[in-house]
């Protein structure tokens, strides 16, 4: 599996060498493997999101793209639509693993599946929850958590727009 | 357009990866991960970054996606699976590059697979992964009923 850690960490800046400041930097204990494994099954809330105008244009321009055109959202909203749509934010989605600090989230991977393009002012129904959540090692022996988020986005007429998968690194005693 | 496995993609630049566009983004997505919008907490982190922040992934990929909008249109993209070998760090310039890795057909419609990645003049590549791309790519009329049928499918 590829661990998003390791590739984190720049050339010369090994881990052993900065464990002492691992140390200071931890701020909380590492979660009990069965705390980890039984999110699988959580579910959010459940909502929905409209994306603006406004909010549309900021996001296009943060990408470095022209706005698209007849009112299209950028797909770069497949990050934060699904999230909040469904009721929850990334806070809480570092809380519920039990995060060390906001620092120690590393991705391992984003999968967006686009079946109709996202729109303006329409009013997408967001679900979503955990589909996998289990403790790891890396391939230097340190632990950590991989948890995976699923959401769907439907229209107001209830068709499959959307499907997003995020997949991060809860790392422990790493940072 | 013809198309062939092999194929590249034309390239998509970002000139210069600003920490203005980290904080705009960071507002938006409510992110409060200081890795994106305070140079401080990033140089207080054992990995030798410096006082540089560091981008958002989502802000990465986007790359990927306006090269990928340039060449096949903004109603072409299907799928996109990226992953985060290394950071991309603010004043950085980096180009989307990609090629087609397959095409096939379903549910009657071609599809390329294209390999994709971000890359770094010196530090290579930082994001990588695979995207799936209608052709030809849809226009707005043809959209409700192709990818309708599309989206049926996958829900059945």
């Amino acid at each position: 599996m590829h661990t998003a850690l390791f590739g984190y960490l720049p050339t010369g800046a090994s881990a052993n060498s900065t464990q002492e400041t691992n140390r200071q930097m931890r701020k909380r204990p590492i979660p009990l493997e069965a705390e980890i494994t039984r999110l699988v099954g959580h579910r959010f809330p459940g909502g929905s999101y409209t994306v603006a105008h406004w909010e549309n244009f900021l996001l296009t321009q943060c990408t470095g793209a022209e706005l698209l055109c007849d009112g299209q959202v950028h797909p770069v909203a497949l990050f934060h639509l699904p999230i909040t749509g469904a009721g929850t934010s990334i806070a809480e989605m570092f809380e519920l693993g039990q995060a060390e600090s906001d620092l120690s989230i590393m991705i391992e991977s984003y999968d967006w599946e686009m079946f109709l393009p996202l729109q303006e002012d329409t009013c997408y129904s967001v679900s979503g929850g955990i589909n996998g959540a289990q403790r790891c090692t890396n391939p230097e022996g340190k632990l950590y958590d991989r948890i995976v988020f699923c959401f769907e986005v439907h229209t107001p007429e209830n068709i499959l727009a959307a499907r997003t998968t995020i997949t991060w690194h809860y790392t422990r005693d790493t940072l | 357009m013809s198309l062939a496995v092999g194929d590249f993609i034309p390239e998509w630049v970002m000139e210069s990866v600003t920490p203005e566009r980290m904080c705009t983004m960071a507002a938006i997505l409510r992110d409060p991960n200081p890795i994106h919008w305070d140079r401080d907490a990033v140089d207080a982190l054992p990995l030798g970054l410096g006082k540089r922040t560091i981008n958002q992934g989502p802000l990465g990929l986007s790359y990927i996606i306006n090269m990928l909008h340039a060449w096949a249109g903004p109603n072409a993209l299907r799928r996109i699976v990226m992953r985060f070998p290394q950071v991309v760090l603010d004043q950085e310039r980096v180009v989307a590059k990609g090629n087609i890795s397959a095409l096939r057909e379903e549910h009657g419609i071609t599809l390329a697979d294209c390999t994709v990645w971000l890359e770094h003049a010196e530090r290579g590549v930082l994001l990588e992964g695979i995207a799936t791309v209608v052709f030809p790519p849809p226009k707005m009329p043809e959209l409700e009923s192709n990818f309708e049928t599309a989206a049926l499918k996958e829900h059945e």
